[in-house]
């Protein structure tokens, strides 16, 4: 089961369709588990941007899990990330992979011309697949094509690649038994 | 029975237990020990080891630690080296697969950090070509996977950290630069022909695409036999649609299962076939022999 916790306030015909856009596309159970608050010092250096994975690591809540049970995080704030070797590049949301907790944002949507559900879904379908090990993707229709590339505004239905599709029904039953 | 040494030396002397180090093809992995058991009769030495990502136990006999290729992970200093590397565009994919395999091939086996790098970077310039067939996407889901891994384990980030910034290389965002250089960006690649059917299968395309027949493209993957014809630069399946135009609307949407469960009516509707003139019948006939031939002829080539 996806289990998803708003730490944003969101419309609920957006939630909906989020819902029913993971549940296609990874043919598991989704439902909204309730609303959260992003830990204030999750907040970086600078204060205008949360740190993904503090946000992620940091969060306080109450979510039973269950098996393979995964947690998913959606928020309207603007995310960063620990800088890497390439510095700091463009940070739309965070996964623990292989583990229970993503997250992911809906700013910057209305940037690049999405509709606000769509681009949500798009990107909670990414994040969750980082928590079956998917990994990004070279094909741009697939919803785990990096999500700065254009292949993200060009191709806005939310759905996986046969290989990442077959990938995570593989992790998935495995997960389940 | 296992009984652990004392002071063990492994491979060459570089390698101690509780090293990282990256086993080729398995990914990350530390030392936990070295024991001696008794297989088959006869003591073994082995080194144990930890692969991290789930936990599971490799044995590797201790006199071939070296010659299967198990090193150290990587310094940080190297991980530079390799985002150089990947930094620079590659423009010009080996199209050869025959050789593209052998190549790609014994880089895995090797383990080289590098050879990973030149893997999945060759893989990526071929598939801003033309989609991967299924055992080369395998093996770049697989390069990505162990570099993934090494470099978050040689610069202590988190993996998805890792693999973002591997894509900031290989897909540069708007403003990218690689030590002051700015990066082109990213553009455009060619979609994957094979869709899956994933809305249809769940029934929502009625309520959410105002009931729009969304055509599902056969979800056969480009197989390895098709790597043998020359590599099309472009558009991979042109002709298909072409032949779908040509043939009637209805056979083209019938599934092949129902195509299979006709034979029944076929024997009912022999009759009228009899009665039709014998022109017809005969250039039916041949009509019939003639794919049947072709695909002999292709089938001894």
């Amino acid at each position: 089961m996806i289990r998803i916790v708003t730490l944003s306030e969101f419309p609920p015909d957006v939630i909906d369709f989020v819902t029913r856009r993971l549940h296609a596309a990874y043919g598991m159970g989704c439902e909204l588990e309730g609303e959260g608050e992003i830990p204030a010092d999750a907040l970086d250096d600078e204060q205008s941007a949360y740190d993904a994975v503090k946000v992620v690591d940091e969060m306080d809540d109450d979510v039973t899990l269950y098996a393979d049970d995964k947690i998913l995080y959606l928020t309207t704030e603007a995310l960063t990330a620990p800088p890497g070797p390439m510095g700091r590049g463009p940070v739309d949301g965070y996964a623990q992979y292989g583990g229970g907790k993503a997250l992911a944002t809906a700013h910057g949507l209305a940037d690049k011309g999405v509709p606000l559900e769509v681009g949500l879904a798009k990107r909670a379908a990414h994040y969750v697949g980082h928590l079956w090990d998917l990994h990004h993707c070279f094909d741009p229709r697939c919803a785990m094509h990096p999500g700065w590339s254009p292949g993200f505004a060009a191709y806005p239905e939310v759905a996986l690649c046969l290989f990442d599709r077959e990938k995570s029904e593989r992790k998935i039953k495995l997960g389940s038994s | 029975m296992a009984t652990k040494s004392h002071e063990p030396v492994i491979g060459d002397g570089s390698l101690h237990i509780g090293d990282r180090v990256v086993y080729p093809n398995q990914g990350i992995c530390r030392i936990t020990g070295v024991e001696t058991k008794q297989i088959a009769g006869q003591n073994w030495e082995v080194v144990t080891l930890s692969r991290e990502e789930d936990g599971a136990t490799v044995m590797v006999p201790k006199g071939k630690v070296m010659g299967i290729g198990l090193r150290k992970v990587a310094d940080v200093a190297a991980i530079d080296r390799v985002f150089d590397e990947l930094a620079i565009p590659n423009t010009d994919p080996q199209l050869d697969w025959k050789v593209r395999h052998r190549e790609n091939a014994d880089r895995m086996t090797g383990g080289g950090l590098f050879g990973t790098v030149e893997v999945l970077k060759g893989l990526h310039a071929l598939s801003r070509v033309r989609p991967l067939p299924q055992k080369e996407r395998e093996l770049y889901d697989n390069a990505r996977h162990l570099l993934v891994g090494e470099i978050a384990a040689a610069m202590n980030i988190p993996l998805h950290v890792a693999e973002d910034n591997l894509d900031y290389a290989l897909w540069p965002p708007s403003g990218m630069t690689r030590k002051g250089k700015p990066l082109p960006p990213a553009t455009l690649g060619p979609p994957s022909p094979a869709r899956p059917a994933a809305e249809e299968d769940l029934g929502f395309e009625d309520e959410e695409l105002g009931g729009a027949v969304v055509a599902a493209a056969p979800a056969a993957h480009e197989s390895d036999e098709e790597e043998e014809q020359p590599a099309a630069p472009a558009a991979p399946h042109k002709p298909a649609p072409e032949k779908e135009k040509s043939k009637p609307p209805h056979k083209a949407a019938k599934p092949a299962a129902a195509r299979k469960a006709r034979p029944a009516p076929a024997k009912k509707a022999a009759p009228p076939k009899k009665a039709a003139p014998k022109k017809s019948a005969a250039a039916a006939k041949k009509a019939s022999r003639k794919p049947a031939g072709k695909t002999k002829a292709k089938g001894k080539r």
